[in-house]
């Protein structure tokens, strides 16, 4: 890994730790935790991609300590990521949203086994209080948990998608030129 | 506490939690919950009052403050859990994971608490490993509350220009990309100029670093994370038999 | 002996059509101070980037031309860069200045005596020994500029490049700044400076190259800072401009002294 992808993995893990503030300030239920992550690998690859995830993981671990299990999680965001990059999905909002979405669906369903088995489905609050919504709706734990799961991942995902997109074109070409990745996520390559 | 080497503290700390979930609950994560709870006590010893393990203070006052903070952050931090779980769960179930979460909480709190970064990148490269990969954690570490008081600003100077967490979805979707937008592009605008800064001052691939102040490693020590891999594995075997 | 040569050096970023350099030819000496003035977008980082073998090794790009570096003549000495924004230039790594000082030489591979002799004489030279056990996120702009310097100088390089290194410094620690760079050149050090601080080039630079549009417009003695052209594009010492401005004749004063003795003559 050259030294300005080594650069890029703390600076973009630092990104989803950060933007807690903002999703704060806007008052949505969102996490933006896998936005480095995501951003990472739209611009250079699924390896810098999963650096950052594990990164992300083990230093929010250290604020949160169980945050570690679902480093996993941040790895097939990593992988999916590539797969939408190298689609050039990231070209508009009308292609990223819907991949987003379906990270939501994968992510849900990844996540899912490793809070209902480590967890017992209470990582946070909210997923805990869907999850007992949807066991009041009949569902299963397992089913439940995904629920919970679900309803948390669906828009975070398909809100950093966009967001990602919205920052992959704003940066300035001869910037974006400079990432091995970028113009190719953006079907600019 | 502070005095032995990183590695050994990473090794304790994993092995309390991997064994949390090995042995049988209740009583095999109650036992590992103590160990947890009995370190986190004594994470005070070997530091002057007020100071942390990231300072170079290395008085040998063995103050009961520390430990207490350390273990109230963790009683706190672990809490919730035992609401939500009381909530979806009968008590059995309630206590088995909640001992497990409350000895993985108690034992990565006490890891912050008696861990110094500085010794953890100086044993990485001191044990060989590439310089790059003693960056990535450390160079994180640092840049986090850079990136978070940055993003305070920019919220900041937004609630200046009327931005509101009231109005409609559409609204604060906009406000969201309008904050972090900044946030995210000027992080970005910088990585040229870090990647230069460390090129210039040697870091390059490969390169291995002279440790400067390496963590003595004490045969002892090393006895015992072998002997924590081993007791994890036993664990597992017996657990899969 | 140090020797950096530039040969009709064009440099293009990526994804550029504009050079950044174009056909710039150069040759700095151990013991030599060189200044480059310009606009914004004069390409002085960029040349200093190029000479600092970081473009496009690092930055990417396409360098036509020649660049050669020779360091000291027993092989040791190489390059070393101090770029304008300090917090940037921060390792991550340490969590004392001390340590940041000494991540260079311990990237090198030195021994530990080695390191620590080359940091205690850094710290002093920057006169920040009273800072080493102060984490260096805790330090205002100019101290951590003066930390970066220093790490830079440990690490003993036999040419130095400085970007714009007073931006974040008071002007005792500019004044401090200026004096250091004369001395790194007594040492035998070869250092191109670019910089906006004019009116301190006179006393500290043997030789000046204004830069416009990526092209070396001028090669001369610092007196250039006191030429009708470099003043009529802003870059003149404030003396010179101020005394083009007030309709006086040439040829304009360079220094405070030179305007006293020409005016005391006229």
């Amino acid at each position: 890994m050259s030294v300005r992808l080594l650069v890029l993995v703390p600076v973009a893990a630092a990104i989803s730790l950060a933007l807690s503030a903002v999703v704060d300030a806007v008052a949505l239920p969102l996490f933006l935790d896998t936005t480095g992550t995501i951003l990472a690998t739209a611009l250079a690859g699924p390896g810098v991609g999963i650096a950052t995830g594990v990164v992300t993981s083990a230093v929010n671990t250290l604020r949160n300590p169980t945050f570690w299990p679902f480093v996993v999680v941040q790895i097939i965001v990593a992988l999916y990521a590539w797969a939408a990059a190298r689609a050039g999905l990231f070209r508009s909002f009308r292609t990223a949203i819907p991949a987003g979405l379906g990270l939501g669906v994968i992510a849900s369903v990844t996540s899912t086994p490793i809070s209902y088995l480590v967890f017992g489905c209470t990582t946070t609050g909210g997923i805990a209080l869907t999850t007992a919504l949807g066991r009041a709706l009949g569902l299963s734990p397992l089913g439940a948990c995904f629920f919970g799961s679900f309803v948390s991942d669906f828009g975070d995902k398909a809100v950093t998608f966009a967001l990602v997109t919205s920052v992959l074109h704003a940066l300035p070409r001869r910037t974006a030129a400079r990432f091995p990745w970028a113009l190719r996520a953006m079907g600019a390559a | 506490m502070t005095r032995l080497h990183p590695f050994t503290l990473l090794a304790l700390a994993a092995a309390l939690v991997a064994l949390a979930w090995l042995l049988p609950a209740p009583w095999g994560a109650a036992g590992t919950l103590a160990v947890a709870a009995v370190l986190a006590l004594f994470s005070g010893a070997g530091l002057t009052p007020g100071a942390s393990p990231g300072s170079t203070g290395t008085g040998m006052s063995p103050g009961w403050r520390p430990g207490l903070v350390v273990l109230r952050t963790a009683v706190v931090t672990a809490a919730p859990f035992w609401l939500f779980l009381f909530i979806l769960h009968d008590v059995p179930t309630t206590v088995a994971l909640g001992l497990r979460i409350t000895t993985m909480v108690a034992s990565v709190v006490w890891l912050v608490a008696v861990l110094a970064p500085a010794r953890l990148v100086e044993a990485m490269v001191a044990a060989g490993w590439r310089a790059g990969t003693a960056y990535l954690f450390a160079a994180t570490l640092s840049a986090v509350p850079v990136l978070k008081a940055r993003a305070q600003r920019i919220v900041e100077a937004q609630r200046c220009r009327g931005l509101s967490p009231r109005g409609g979805l559409g609204p604060r979707v906009r406000a969201l990309r309008a904050l972090a937008l900044p946030l995210i592009l000027s992080a970005l605008h910088e990585v040229d100029e870090r990647a230069l800064a460390l090129e210039s001052r040697g870091l390059v691939p490969g390169a291995r670093r002279t440790p400067l102040a390496p963590p003595p490693d004490r045969g002892a020590e090393r006895a015992v994370r072998w002997a924590l891999v081993a007791l994890c594995v036993a664990a597992l075997v017996w657990r899969l038999a | 002996m140090t020797r950096l040569s530039l040969e009709h050096v064009s440099f293009w970023y990526p994804a550029t059509d504009t050079p950044a350099l174009a056909d710039v030819s150069l040759e700095v000496a151990g013991g030599e101070v060189v200044a480059l003035v310009g606009a914004v977008g004069a390409g002085a980082s960029t040349l200093l980037l190029v000479a600092a073998d970081l473009a496009p090794r690092v930055v990417g790009g396409r360098l036509e031309g020649a660049v050669d570096f020779r360091g000291r003549g027993n092989g040791e000495g190489g390059r070393g860069i101090v770029l304008p924004t300090p917090w940037t230039q921060v390792s991550g790594m340490a969590f004392t200045v001390w340590d940041e000082v000494a991540f260079g030489p311990a990237n090198l591979g030195w021994p530990r005596e080695q390191i620590t002799r080359h940091v205690d004489r850094a710290l002093a030279r920057l006169d920040i020994a009273a800072l080493r056990a102060r984490e260096p996120a805790t330090l205002s702009g100019g101290e951590l500029q003066r930390v970066i310097i220093a790490g830079i100088l440990a690490m003993d390089p036999a040419l130095v490049l400085f970007d714009e290194p007073t931006a974040e410094l008071d002007p005792a620690g500019a004044r401090m700044l200026w004096r250091l760079v004369r001395s790194l050149a007594a040492e035998g050090k070869a250092v191109i400076v670019a910089t906006n601080d004019l009116d301190a080039l006179p006393d500290v630079a043997d030789r000046v190259v204004w830069l416009e549009q990526g092209r070396a417009k001028k090669i001369g003695p610092p007196a250039l800072l006191a030429e009708d052209a470099l003043c009529a594009a802003g870059l003149g010492t404030a003396v010179a401009v101020v005394w083009r401005a007030g309709g006086l004749p040439r040829p304009y004063p360079l220094t405070v002294d030179d305007a006293v003795r020409l005016w005391r003559h006229r």
